[in-house]
């Protein structure tokens, strides 16, 4: 074998495995952009509102959480993620910078007791408060939650701070089914409607979880759907 | 050894028709194999009353599952038919265990159970290769998340599943990567033995090992380990159905290792030649003998913590679920029992290589034997005493970190030990700096970061800052990486030629070499600053202030990679294209270097006599 | 030793060590070791000070000094390996042969006693420094106790709250006050986590059903990262807040606005 075909071989053979390694880098990443179910930009409106002496134009947002049994992927052997319950449409929430952002959940589920009853206290929305079914409260009792929305990211140079901590009551029924709605939240009336607002600062990258343990029995509740990503975890983008 | 000496001049043909272990392969391994795991799978499905939790029912058939798997697999490539025949009070018949043996099969004893000790180490030597080779491609991901702030990569449980499968694969890749393809390859040779102690237990460790693969990639089927590779409870209590596969994969493993490492001891406590008296055993042979007898306790505990995880996690147990009276500080202690230990069960081989390969290069015997095989045991021995120095910071009786504080430190004085062998032999020589020799300059500096690094963090104060951040990340990797894999490295350019009969490609090996060496000291510059300004480690997202130290990590990562797969092309290149080696290229003494190639069967025509101890280099001294 | 005038006189262990010194391989390994000495009591002066972040509490004043002090007592080491690395890289054997043999040096066991009696002693500095360092950070916690500020912390997956029973204030962030000193009470309320308040130089793991303690004193007024460095799932990453070391009077005002009560 000459020089020149071994070296041409050392060198296309390094190229091969450097395509391989990337190729397997794409699959990841072609994944991972999947498992958020697409994007869920809030909706922003002409209207502006003034909190603290300062304008900001006001911005709003439809989630839900349920049990989406219309969306979920057969996962594994029994038990499916079918059952999982999840926050919806997408888990990927956008919102506008700088902005009044109104969000709306649709909760429909039962609920019990949260292990930090610090997450049954509202944190972090305009006046310290969120509005349920038409009444505004500052806290849910600890042993009355279905969920929570909890806001946070990490604290670095590059964005604003942000953190809004929402409780969300439990749905007081023994047969939990009855409340499981299809995929589009706000079509069953059984459940309560939690409506809240807080200010965005710049441009930045969030996530949110559910700090309720829902998580199948598991150790502190969190694993199961409160372990795999996209469930009841979910990032947002405020751009 | 003479019977099968004897038997092997005589050549009796064996019967392909005769036996049921002429048609065993590893074919009929993976057909039983999964027919053992689909039946536990689908009659537990049926069986399992629906009572028990979802995720606890799940636990138990996904284990079984695996477990009958590996199982199956050992039932169906032959592995029991020697102890069924013992069971119905017979043996073997010679021609079988010369069939066993492999003679004259070619290339399909690699595929089989097969009890040549160097077909073990060849399938070592390609087990460990593939490790290495997904968990460095899970390296490349992981930086490559790591390469900008933001996450913009993967998600984070794709990351965390990486950042644990990354540990475990290379965890059990550098456990292997020198007791295996060298250990069992070479070492019976440089010993002056015909085989290992006991051949089918070889073949057992290396099938019971390849068993356990499948069930590690599974993981990522089935939703990957959110864990890390020490899968503290309770945290992998709480995780998804990935976790059996780990869980599985460690119980397998520890099977494979204790098997591996009584036989290895057995091998060189029972077989030296005549006249290798313990003063004359080759130093690679003392090094990596005390690092698999380190192993054979070890790794029991982690084994019994796999365990009582599992048993957590099927039944409930509770062994480290504090709500019913269990302690998660009963893990990290199990973990760590195991875990300490571990990472000389993986240094010492490789170290040991190195003190094999310098007196050839510099042509001087070996400094101080006494001082290396003192420093190799006094390693092991404080070794074990040292595991709480991972809890200092895990609220368990913090009273107790003053002394294992003083345990842990006292490990620089028998690892400058290794050092002062090392350096002695230097001293004064002119190395002859080919391929094998250029590792040992890399050990003596990448172990010198890593060991004074160790210092640090062996501090109880300092390791109230350097703890759980990115700073431990490159310490280890500067010991296991920098120092033990580069001993592994070097081995394999300085056994190629009597392992493949032909010398690994030159030049490929010192590009490869600076690829990985350069790279590796910009990698893990970044990550020991990006800890020094506080990033913690196994974070999948992290603030902007860590952004350009990372980003000299991921560039590093990247040479390393590249350099690595130089590496891989210049060993499959040379296997088949290489220029022919000389019987002996280095002009070394030990045993390994007196027998041709391909080595034959029971290694020596005549068994060898040893009459001095194989580092009779240089001239004397006035 | 026999008399004076014997001609085959043996050289006085101080004859043979000025002897020794005066050989060209050991000069130029000195040389080296000097060099390598210096650079790495250059690199612990500035590599610590110059990466890790603000000093802001006494303990982590105390590390950043162990982090230094660690570094001058590893440079002798390191200029010994070193030294000898490249003393020999120097007189490396070019060809494709094997080198001419060197000396046959099987041992010298002045050599290993001075060597392994150094790293020794190196060692216990090493382990002796720690100890006071330890004590005293145990007795400086001792004597602040009965005035300290107590503060639960609890680690939930993946955000950390604090508690400020003296004061009726919950958090998400950990503000504190300066030059007084706080008590951290650290629990989980599931998995391992490990709280992290990355420059007051503190951490120490939440345990669930456990309370750890840890302890220091904040000197110095600016924003601390509050991070967690033990891997506990999903979003590990995330499980980061801030907080601020303020001015007494700040301090007091915040808690005001949070419905507590000043002490």
């Amino acid at each position: 074998m000459t020089n020149t075909k071994r070296a041409a071989s050392a060198i296309l053979s390094t190229l091969l495995g450097i395509a391989v390694v990337g190729a397997v880098g794409i699959t990841l990443h072609t994944l991972s952009a999947d498992a958020l179910r697409g994007k869920l930009v809030a909706t922003k409106s002409a209207d502006t509102i003034t909190v603290d002496g300062k304008n900001y134009p006001k911005a709003s947002v439809t989630m839900g959480v349920y049990p989406d049994r219309a969306t979920a992927v057969e996962h594994g052997s029994k038990p499916t993620k079918k059952d999982y319950v999840q926050y919806g449409p997408s888990n990927h929430v956008v919102l506008p910078a700088h902005t009044y952002v109104t969000m709306t959940l649709h909760v429909y589920d039962s609920g019990d007791k949260l292990n930090n009853p610090y997450f049954g206290k509202v944190v972090g929305t305009i006046g310290g408060t969120i509005n349920i079914d038409g009444v505004d409260v500052s806290s849910v009792a600890p042993d009355a939650v279905q969920h929570t929305f909890t806001l946070h990211g990490l604290p670095t140079s590059s964005q604003d701070p942000l953190f809004v901590n929402v409780p969300l009551p439990h749905v007081e029924v023994n047969d939990k089914d009855e409340f499981i709605p299809t995929k589009d939240p706000g079509t069953n009336n059984k459940g309560h409607t939690v409506v809240f607002s807080f200010l965005t600062g710049g441009k930045g990258e969030y996530v949110f979880n559910c700090e309720y343990p829902c998580g199948d029995g598991t150790y502190a509740n969190f694993g199961a759907a409160m372990g795999a990503y996209g469930y009841m975890s979910g990032k947002v983008t405020v751009a | 050894m003479t019977t099968l000496s004897q038997q092997v001049s005589n050549r009796p043909i064996p019967n392909p028709k005769k036996s049921l272990i002429t048609r065993l392969n590893m074919g009929t391994g993976l057909i039983v194999g999964i027919a053992f795991a689909l039946a536990t799978y689908y009659s537990m499905q049926t069986t399992l009353d629906d009572a028990t939790l979802n995720f606890q029912r799940n636990n138990q058939v996904l284990l079984a599952t695996m477990f009958m798997w590996s199982i199956g697999f050992l039932v169906g490539i032959g592995a029991f038919i020697g102890p069924f025949r013992w069971l119905i009070g017979k043996d073997l018949t010679a021609e079988e265990q010369l069939y066993l043996a492999g003679d004259g099969q070619g290339i399909k004893r690699y595929f089989k159970y097969c009890t040549d000790h160097k077909v073990v180490g060849i399938q070592y030597l390609w087990g460990v290769i593939a490790m290495l080779a997904v968990g460095g491609s899970m390296a490349m991901m992981i930086r490559t998340q790591l390469a900008q702030p933001g996450a913009k990569f993967i998600t984070p449980s794709i990351y965390n599943s990486l950042v644990g499968l990354h540990g475990i694969t290379m965890i059990v890749a550098m456990i292997i990567v020198a007791t295996g393809p060298f250990g069992n390859f070479i070492m019976p040779i440089m010993i002056g033995a015909a085989d290992m102690a006991f051949p089918r237990l070889n073949a057992l460790s290396w099938w019971v090992l390849f068993t356990a693969i499948p069930v590690l990639c599974s993981a990522w089927f089935l939703g990957g380990i959110p864990t890390g590779w020490t899968a503290y409870a309770p945290l992998s209590v709480q995780a998804g159905p990935g976790m059996n596969a780990f869980i599985a994969t460690i119980i397998i493993f520890a099977v494979s290792t204790a098997v591996a490492g009584a036989n290895i001891t057995a091998t060189v406590i029972s077989m030296r030649a005549k006249g290798m008296t313990w003063n004359r055993v080759p130093i690679f042979v003392i090094g990596a003998t005390i690092s698999v007898a380190l192993a054979v306790p070890a790794f029991p505990t982690f084994m019994v913590a796999m365990i009582q995880t599992a048993m957590d996690r099927t039944f409930l147990t509770g062994f480290f679920d504090s709500n019913v009276g269990g302690s998660g500080w009963l893990y990290a202690h199990l973990f760590w029992i195991m875990g300490h230990p571990e990472v000389y069960v993986i240094l010492l081989p490789g170290v040991a290589i190195l003190m094999e390969i310098v007196p050839v290069f510099v042509r001087k015997p070996l400094f101080s034997y006494t001082a290396a095989v003192v420093g190799f045991a006094g390693i092991a021995g404080l070794s074990v005493l040292v595991w709480a120095h991972h809890m200092y910071m895990s609220g368990w009786l913090p009273m107790l970190n003053g002394p294992f504080m003083v345990t842990t430190e006292m490990i620089s004085i028998p690892t400058g030990l290794i050092f002062l062998v090392i350096l002695g032999t230097l001293w004064n020589g002119k190395p002859w700096l080919k391929v094998p020799m250029l590792g040992v300059y890399a050990f003596l500096w990448n172990m010198l970061i890593g060991g004074i690094t160790g210092l640090y963090l062996s501090d109880v104060p300092a390791d109230n800052y350097l703890h759980g951040s990115m700073y431990v990340t490159a310490h280890f990797h500067y010991t296991l990486m920098g120092a033990a894999l580069t001993g592994a490295v070097a081995g394999l350019s300085y056994w190629y030629p009597k392992m493949t009969g032909r010398m690994l490609n030159e030049r490929a090996g010192y590009i490869s070499f600076w690829f990985v060496q350069i790279g590796f000291q910009i990698l893990y510059l970044g990550m020991f600053i990006a800890g020094a300004e506080g990033q913690p480690r196994r974070v999948s997202d992290y603030a902007q202030m860590y952004a350009n130290s990372n980003r000299i990590s991921t560039f590093g990562a990247y040479l390393i990679g590249t350099g690595f797969i130089v590496l891989l092309w210049a060993v499959i290149h040379s296997w088949r294209n290489g220029v022919i080696a000389p019987m002996n290229p280095w002009g070394a003494k030990t045993l390994e270097w007196t027998v041709p190639y391909p080595v034959p069967l029971v290694n020596f025509d005549t068994p060898p006599v040893v009459t001095s101890d194989p580092y009779g280099y240089g001239k004397a001294v006035k | 030793m026999s008399d004076h005038n014997d001609v085959h006189l043996e050289p006085t262990p101080g004859e043979r060590f000025s002897k020794f010194l005066k050989r060209g391989d050991i000069r130029e390994t000195l040389a080296w070791a000097a060099f390598y000495t210096a650079v790495f009591v250059v690199l612990g002066a500035y590599f610590y000070p110059k990466w890790m972040p603000t000093v802001m509490s006494t303990d982590m004043k105390a590390i950043e000094r162990l982090m230094v002090v660690f570094t001058f007592i590893s440079a002798p080491v390191c200029g010994f390996v070193m030294s000898i690395f490249t003393q020999t890289l120097r007189h490396r054997h070019k060809g494709d042969t094997p080198p001419p043999d060197g000396p046959m040096i099987r041992n010298n066991r002045l050599g290993v006693a001075v060597f392994s009696g150094v790293a020794s002693l190196l060692t216990l500095t090493a382990v002796i420094y720690g100890l006071i360092e330890l004590n005293s950070s145990a007795e400086a916690a001792t004597k602040d106790a009965p005035n300290a500020l107590v503060v639960e912390v609890t680690g939930n997956q993946w955000v950390w709250s604090f508690n400020y029973p003296s004061l009726g204030v919950e958090s998400n962030m950990l503000n504190l006050p300066i030059d007084r000193p706080v008590i951290f009470r650290i629990t989980s309320a599931d998995v391992n986590h490990s709280f992290w308040p990355v420059q007051l130089g503190v951490k120490a793991d939440a345990n669930h059903l456990a309370t750890t303690l840890a302890q220091t004193t904040p000197t110095k007024l600016g924003t601390i990262d509050v991070k967690c460095a033990e891997l506990c799932g999903l979003y590990h990453a995330y499980m980061e807040t801030s907080g601020e070391v303020m001015t007494v009077s700040d301090f007091n005002n915040w808690v005001t606005a949070q419905g507590g009560h000043s002490a």
